[in-house]
């Protein structure tokens, strides 16, 4: 068993020149009818053993003005290196998922912008590295002046 | 057959509820006694309720019992063992108890697949599952209830031989002679459904 | 003589199992293939094993966290017995007001019934109306007018609430099957359960819960309207499927089954396309615009589009596909080209992260 471990591994390693990142995607996508209620679900990239990725992240908010910040629920799918984020912010004020991951020496993060219909796939950014406080906020003052499509 | 050297000994430990929530539910703390039957509920009521011939009722009691033993005397689990072979020892003994004080374990049938009405559309497939499903519940209840407990505690619940036999306080090879039998009784029981199925 | 010349039929399940050591194993297995007898046993060891594994686990009812707490909460000296307590939790919770042991079971008798409740209007149960709550069970009807609507509780896991001028049907309520028959009208479900779990029977094909929330529309021809909200849902009539995701929908003819599925934000040149290629199937020009004014998303669409053209235009849809979404690892251009299962599958899991 561990051969086939192994031979996955090379095939990886060899099909990417991939960097490690997040791919995101509604929760259809995880195969899995326990993410149902999620708000959607990710799944890293470029990385040799998806299973084994540290992943993390807050949900950051503009409620009446205020600047708050959340913890994130991340339930680990059938699948590795699948998850699903379930939301724990509250219904009012502008949300923006912060999602940052590491894998071996590599780093990525995300900022996922959520609308009333859900995650807004088109205003996402992906990043080589976890978002920065500036770039946080230029995310949460966008969606909140509605320049999001 | 010959002693331990002959049995495979299985880490589960990886499956274990957590120390945390086990140390917070010895200290009273409700949240994470409510996290802990949240994980264990829906198995420890379907053993109940396939051992008890479908009653929901004493399945409901029986549930109920056991979580209410669990909280009282959390204290005095150690961790010698591993949590669930504890939880599951509690579920057997509640099972086999009510068995043996109750006047007669009569059978009492969930309900029979022809109940259902032929609707428009009806997938025969669906239809067929279900009906397969009523006469492995059926088979279930005809079992002797040391083989009935040992199917039902092995196919809803994981857990090694080697736990089986702490839930079942015998020996693994008494484990595996009632699962050996057990299993071949149903077999027997219901090869008129193996042979429609072909 | 070994211990191992004798039969081994207590050891069969730890066989099977995977239970024994190497070495014991190894040992079972030279004395199987010398004796018919418990290569017969080992057969039936497996075969008990199959059949068990056709039991569905079952949901514990909420009603005993809700005793176990009060329990927990105000124990009570010389308190009724707990088989007592979580019955009275579950009468305080509206669902039978009828105390003591005959409660649960008369909540739950054999062909269960499932609780009615008016939100508007007069629905009615059979020939009865209903004014607050009431049950239906097998084989009755639960029936809107214009003027009403209601909500059945569907067991332990979910609620289908009927629109005005609709005629519902409770075919089957076990706790492994929970079955309705929409005769006409409109539902809007819920469910929260395992999947295929929850099934509703229409004229035009049945739709198979795979977790989620969705509002399904059949008019008194048999077509209907499938949009789902939350989680996804399957369409099936017979061999054909649709898979229809949140904020997608799907429309369905009778004896015809379920149309392609489409993103409600696709293009209305698109959804045109798609109810012409519905009723004039293989129609050349409605393919023309689907390709056109596909989007990445669409390839929901188009995935579902390449087992319903011919092997002629399936070469065109491939190609969309592929100019709208890499061609994953694992699928081939010649198998898809062939419908091959694995490799639709595979694809299909793939394009799911674009939909």
């Amino acid at each position: 068993m561990w051969r086939l471990g192994l031979a996955a591994s090379a095939v990886a390693t060899m099909a990417f020149g991939q960097a490690f990142t997040f791919t995101i995607g509604s929760p259809v996508a995880s195969q899995d009818s326990r993410s149902k209620m999620a708000a959607f679900v990710f799944r890293v990239e470029g990385c040799a053993e998806p299973a084994s990725a540290q992943v993390g992240g807050t949900a950051e908010g503009l409620v009446h003005g205020a600047r708050t910040s959340v913890a994130l629920k991340l339930t680990p799918m059938s699948r590795p290196g699948v998850y699903a984020v379930f939301p724990t912010w509250p219904a009012e004020g502008d949300w923006v998922v912060n999602l940052n991951g590491t894998c071996a020496r590599e780093r990525a993060g995300a900022l996922i912008p959520i609308g009333p219909g859900g995650f807004i796939r088109g205003s996402s950014k992906f990043l080589p590295r976890p978002a920065t406080a500036p770039e946080i906020d230029t995310a949460l003052q966008t969606l909140s002046q509605g320049r999001h499509q | 057959m010959g002693g331990a050297s002959n049995w495979r000994v299985v880490d589960l430990s990886d499956r274990e509820v957590s120390g945390e929530i086990l140390e917070a539910c010895r200290l009273g703390d409700r949240e994470a006694f409510r996290a802990l039957y949240g994980v264990y509920k829906d198995r420890v009521y379907s053993i109940a309720l396939y051992f008890f011939h479908g009653d929901h009722a004493v399945a409901g009691d029986v549930t109920q019992q056991i979580f209410l033993k669990l909280m009282t005397s959390i204290g005095r689990f150690r961790g010698e063992a591993a949590f669930s072979t504890w939880l599951y020892r509690l579920v057997v003994n509640a099972c086999l108890d009510i068995t043996r004080r109750r006047a007669s374990d009569a059978l009492i049938l969930a309900a029979s697949p022809h109940e259902t009405a032929g609707g428009p559309g009806a997938q025969e497939e669906a239809y067929a599952r279900a009906q397969l499903a009523h006469s492995v519940r059926a088979a279930i209840a005809t079992l002797p209830r040391k083989y009935r407990i040992a199917v039902l505690l092995r196919y809803f619940e994981d857990l090694s031989y080697e736990q089986m036999a702490e839930a079942l306080d015998c020996s693994m090879g008494t484990v595996a002679s009632r699962l050996s039998r057990g299993h071949r009784m149903l077999a027997e029981r219901l090869k008129h459904v193996n042979s429609r199925k072909g | 003589m070994t211990m191992w010349n004798r039969h081994v039929s207590g050891e069969l399940a730890a066989y099977v199992d995977g239970a024994l050591t190497p070495r014991a194993a190894r040992q079972v297995e030279l004395h199987l293939a010398k004796c018919t007898r418990c290569r017969t046993g080992c057969d039936h060891v497996r075969s008990g094993m199959a059949m068990v594994e056709h039991l569905p686990p079952v949901e514990a009812p909420g009603a005993i966290w809700a005793a176990i707490e009060a329990e927990l909460r105000e124990p009570r000296p010389g308190r009724a017995p707990a088989s007592r307590s979580w019955r009275l939790a579950l009468a305080a919770m509206a669902i039978v007001a009828i105390a003591g042991f005959a409660a649960w079971r008369f909540a739950h008798p054999p062909g269960t019934r499932w609780e009615v409740r008016r939100l508007e209007g007069a629905p009615a149960v059979g020939a009865r109306s209903i004014s607050g709550v009431g049950r239906v069970g097998i084989g009755e009807w639960i029936e809107t007018d214009s003027r009403s609507r209601a909500v059945v509780t569907i067991g332990q896991i979910g609620s289908v609430e009927l629109a005005p001028h609709t005629r519902l049907r409770v075919l089957a309520t076990r706790p492994d099957e929970h079955r309705l028959a929409l005769a006409r009208g409109e539902i809007r479900a819920t469910i929260s359960a395992p999947p295929r779990l929850f099934f509703v029977d229409t004229p035009s094909g049945t739709a198979v819960d795979l977790g989620c929330e969705y509002t399904l529309h059949t008019d008194e021809d048999g077509f209907g309207l499938l949009r789902v909200t939350r989680g996804w849902v399957s369409f099936q009539w017979n061999a054909l499927e649709s898979l229809v995701p949140a904020g997608a929908s799907c429309s369905t003819r009778p004896q015809i089954g379920p149309g392609l599925p489409y993103f409600d934000d696709a293009s209305d040149a698109m959804k045109e396309a798609l109810a012409r290629f519905g009723l004039e199937k293989g129609e050349r020009s409605a393919v023309d615009i689907i390709l056109a004014e596909s989007r990445v998303r669409d390839t929901l669409t188009l995935w579902h589009l390449l087992s319903r053209v011919d092997a002629g235009e399936r070469t065109r849809v491939y190609d969309r596909i592929a100019a709208l979404a890499p061609i994953p690892v694992g699928v081939s251009r010649e198998k898809a080209l062939v419908l091959d299962p694995d490799t639709m599958t595979r694809w299909r899991e793939e394009l799911a992260w674009t939909w």
